[in-house]
């Protein structure tokens, strides 16, 4: 039976995975940025299947805001991204590091 | 019927996210993250969520994925430019190891839930007048807290992206 929150949960699970797997395996910061989305996206089914589950309303609601909440972020994180590679030329995440102790040394 | 649309779309749903973090060129991620987002949304309308269902598509595909493919177009950036990732496939393989006794903890929390049935219910439930009038009403301070961080954010994107001088 796979219509049953159980299913729901297991898939957004795996892509809550899959996510962080790409968080940490890769340098290209625009796959970073979109490992993140699509943390927040395995997030966002989970609120929305339990909204479902539980037959309230409000868990769609709170999928709504982290949507919203991800347009923002998107707007930052791209025009970041835009001022990083005008400076550095480069999409490596490893060598944004001018905060870091190594640059100093 | 419900069941297998709903494997159908799972399927999609893993095999786009598992696509995006494994392609070299961010656009091909990009496109395999847009299958990974309809998907999901199609998951949305079996959920009983249509509002969600359309906001998915136009924010998420229409303009997030949107704005996401037209810099990375706009930034103009060559097959040297991409960092090089030799060993990303193990990194993967030693962070799912790392994963899976979380994985584990929680399937079994899962599997404690009680089953209920989850069918599509036709009386409303998620379409956008019951959804904003639950919006206007309870959540109207969170609302209103967006639109002043949506504010905030687009000054922001402004400020940090303007021409610098030097």
């Amino acid at each position: 039976m796979s219509n049953s929150i159980t299913a729901y949960m297991f898939l957004a699970m795996l892509l809550l995975s899959i996510g962080f797997l790409g968080v940490i395996s890769r340098k290209n910061i625009f796959v970073i940025y979109m490992s993140i989305e699509l943390m927040l996206n395995a997030v966002n089914l989970m609120f929305v299947a339990l909204s479902r589950y539980n037959d309230l309303m409000s868990g769609q609601i709170i999928a709504m805001c982290i949507i919203a909440v991800a347009t923002a972020e998107a707007g930052i994180f791209l025009s970041l991204i835009v001022v990083l590679y005008r400076r550095k030329k480069s999409l490596d995440s490893d060598i944004f590091n001018t905060l870091s102790q190594k640059e100093a040394l | 019927m419900a069941d297998i649309v709903f494997a159908i779309l799972a399927i999609f749903a893993l095999v786009g996210a598992f696509g995006m973090i494994s392609f070299h060129s961010p656009i091909h991620s990009a496109l395999s993250f847009i299958v990974t987002i309809l998907a999901l949304a199609g998951i949305f309308a079996l959920l009983s969520a249509p509002f969600l269902f359309a906001v998915q598509i136009i924010v998420y595909a229409g303009a997030i994925m949107v704005l996401m493919l037209f810099i990375i177009m706009f930034l103009n950036v060559r097959e040297s430019n991409f960092p090089k990732e030799p060993n990303k496939f193990i990194s993967m393989f030693f962070g799912s190891i790392l994963l899976l006794p979380v994985n584990i903890f929680i399937v079994r929390a899962f599997l404690k839930m009680p089953e209920k049935s989850m069918e599509i219910v036709e009386d409303g439930f998620g379409n956008i007048g019951s959804l904003s009038m639950e919006l206007f009403t309870r959540w109207l301070l969170p609302f209103e807290a967006i639109s002043i961080l949506l504010l905030v954010a687009l000054v922001g994107a402004v400020v940090l992206a303007r021409k610098e001088e030097s």
